[in-house]
């Protein structure tokens, strides 16, 4: 049944994949293989993606269906060791309202066992620091896709460092803006225009991998 | 009055452009220009001021094209997409056409719940911001199929707008007569602003209409564009019926627009789609759109938002000369290989390098570029995206102006 699975979420077949993961979860220790199952799937969708044969249509429903399994897929793993890779404060930064891009790489990163605390769109640099403080992060992700949003994540490392928290947390920025040159213009440690770089990117930050 | 000079200066600009348009080769390469919130930012302005009042508005746009002027005028009362208001109103095409573009005083008026404006949901230097939703459940297909129309104005307008939540109420029939109020100042305002481009030796005539490929209605103003993303797996019946109902009304908004001899897309959900669902559900209405404007003697202008790379091709469905192309990350080199004597390529200048580069930079990218795209002609140089940031450094600006001086006669 792993294998159907497998197969019909990567080939986008959303009936077959739920039906199967609905079977599948209900098996002894089916909770997990659901898990396990769909991370490799989501993993290898975003493979598909970096190899240009798949596109954002793919990644979207691949996250759509992701999460619908997930919904009846996480209840059951309550009491369950569910290894995660660390934490990650994600979001948009102040005055930029796009959270398309933010959630693909949002469902990829927790389908790599990354936890993501979403703060939202349009977020406060204050705001950031915040939830830094409340959980205590490995990792911080920004997504940007306006010009007007370079200085904002600037400025925002700069609130993380007037904090003295810049040195606990590694900073990765995502979203149609960024580039090498706005990495290093802001002061991020990495930065990632497409979902599956990102995750793969994370994962070193977090030295998983 | 516009003096003989600058008359003479208008007729070359409309040939320049008119030749590139042709796919010919003019005198020197046409430049579209540089704008957007620098426009404000150089006459001392906020962007509030700009976008509410418009002498102040006026001011910095003569400014603006005196100091920098490209072969067509830059600046404008910066507008949001309002086009389901327009699609609600489609059988009066007075009214329709003049409301499409939704600006600081109208929304003022309209409350719209999709629109931001500096100095007042913003702060006095932002830029307005059209920042979408959902606004249509998947059950509703089949009512959006049967009228578009009725649909937008029953369904979508109390939606989306906190003034006209109930049609048949005083509010709102308030707020329509206040909305032709607002319009009917501005308009006189604008034929101002006309009247100084025209003395600034800026073609008058030719203008622009809007289109907009029928699915990116849906995903824009009805359902979000994730969610039409999912709309095609699941229901891919009702988003094709969707796109073909919502054609035949964007194809009579753009026809009722007389003045306009060029109509302009803005595609969005073009780097989203995978060339199969792309070719299935976006295109086929987008390319009926731009063959029935040729057959009617308009040109389309599309500018290809995001990467566009995979459909490229598709392009060579269209008969040569229907129109132009803009590209935003797709490189204008690859595009040229591909479309060159078929279809006009614009674009070209990457905003990021006049905002972060150096006058010496941009010379050689300049440089290069022109270099590049030039050779046989049916290219418009111009950026890659339409705003340039309040901080963007003016030497920069200039040094774009003066690349195309010493680099683009042909
Ligand atoms: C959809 C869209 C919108 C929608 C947004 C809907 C939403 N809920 O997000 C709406 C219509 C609301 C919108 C509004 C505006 N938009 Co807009 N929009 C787009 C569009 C068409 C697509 C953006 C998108 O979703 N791309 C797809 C996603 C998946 O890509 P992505 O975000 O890069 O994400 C990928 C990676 O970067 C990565 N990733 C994402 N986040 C993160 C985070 C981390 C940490 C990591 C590691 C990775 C990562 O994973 C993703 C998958 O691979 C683009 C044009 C384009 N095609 O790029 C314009 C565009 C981004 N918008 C633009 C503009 C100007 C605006 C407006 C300001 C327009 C206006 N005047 O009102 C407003 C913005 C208001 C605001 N303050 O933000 C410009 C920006 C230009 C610029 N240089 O500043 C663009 C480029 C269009 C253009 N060419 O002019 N927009």
């Amino acid at each position: 049944m792993r294998e159907q699975l497998l197969k019909s979420f990567v080939d986008m077949d959303e009936q077959e994949a739920v039906k199967i993961a609905r079977e599948l979860v209900e098996t002894d220790g089916g909770a997990v293989a659901v898990l396990d199952t769909c991370k490799e799937a989501m993993e290898e969708v975003g493979r598909l993606f970096e190899a240009g044969e798949y596109f954002l249509s793919e990644l979207i429903a691949a996250g759509d269906m992701f999460n619908q399994i997930m919904e009846f897929t996480l209840p059951k793993l309550q009491g369950e060791e569910v290894a995660s890779l660390g934490t990650m404060v994600l979001g948009t930064v102040q005055g930029d309202v796009h959270n398309i891009g933010k959630d693909i790489f949002k469902v990829m990163a927790e389908a790599s066992g990354i936890n993501v605390i979403d703060i939202g769109i349009d977020v406060p640099h204050e705001k950031f620091v915040e939830a830094i403080k409340e959980h205590k992060p490995e990792l911080v992700g920004m997504c940007c896709l306006i010009t007007l949003g370079v200085d904002s994540m600037k400025r925002t490392i700069e609130v993380i460092k007037e904090a003295g928290l810049r040195d606990d947390i590694k900073i990765i920025i995502g979203g149609g803006r960024v580039s090498q040159a706005v990495m290093e213009h802001v002061g991020a440690d990495a930065w990632a225009d497409d979902a599956a770089r990102g995750v793969r990117l994370s994962k070193e930050l977090l030295g998983k991998e | 009055m516009v003096s003989p000079e600058m008359q003479k200066l208008a007729e070359e600009r409309a040939a320049r452009m008119k030749a590139a348009n042709e796919l010919k080769e003019p005198d020197r390469v046409p430049f579209s220009g540089l704008g957007g919130d620098i426009i404000a930012a150089y006459a001392g302005i906020s962007s509030y001021e700009y976008n509410f009042d418009f002498e102040k508005n006026r001011q910095a746009i003569i400014k603006w094209n005196t100091d920098f002027p490209a072969d067509s005028p830059q600046g404008g009362v910066g507008g949001l997409d309002n086009l389901s208001l327009s699609v609600a109103f489609v059988d009066f095409p007075d009214l329709a056409n003049s409301i499409f573009m939704l600006n600081g005083p109208m929304n003022d008026v309209l409350d719209m719940k999709f629109a931001r404006f500096p100095g007042r949901q913003l702060d006095e230097y932002s830029s307005p911001q059209f920042i979408g939703g959902k606004n249509m459940e998947p059950e509703e297909y089949d009512e959006l199929i049967a009228d578009p129309q009725k649909f937008a104005y029953e369904k979508i307008l109390p939606r989306i707008s906190n003034n006209l939540q109930d049609m048949s109420s005083p509010k709102a029939l308030a707020t329509m007569a206040r909305l032709g109020m607002v319009k009917a100042q501005q308009a006189a305002e604008l034929m101002k602003t006309g009247q100084a481009l025209a003395e600034l030796g800026f073609p008058s005539g030719g203008g622009f209409g809007f289109g907009f490929a029928p699915l990116d209605y849906i995903g824009d103003h009805l359902r979000d564009l994730p969610n039409v993303v999912l709309d095609i797996r699941k229901y891919p019946d009702k988003v094709k019926a969707a796109t073909r109902s919502i054609l035949e009304v964007l194809f009579k908004l753009a026809m009722q627009n007389q003045h306009a001899d060029t109509i302009m897309f803005p595609l969005h959900l073009n780097e989203y789609l995978s060339p199969k669902l792309y070719n299935e559900f976006y295109w086929p209405t987008l390319k009926e759109f731009i063959l029935r404007l040729a057959e009617n003697g308009k040109k389309s202008s599309l500018f290809c938002e995001g990467w566009h790379d995979p459909h490229l091709e598709t392009f060579l469905e269209l008969p040569a000369g229907w129109g132009r192309a803009m590209f935003e990350k797709t490189d204008v080199r690859k595009a040229k290989k591909i479309l060159q004597g078929h279809t006009v390529i614009q674009g070209g200048i990457d905003v990021g390098v006049v905002i972060s580069g150096t006058p010496a930079k941009i010379d050689e990218y300049m440089k290069a570029l022109l270099g590049d795209m030039m050779p046989g002609g049916g290219y418009i140089c111009g950026p890659n995206v339409g705003n340039l940031p309040r901080e963007t450094p003016i030497e920069n600006v200039a040094a774009v102006y003066e690349a195309i001086e010493k680099y683009g006669k042909y």
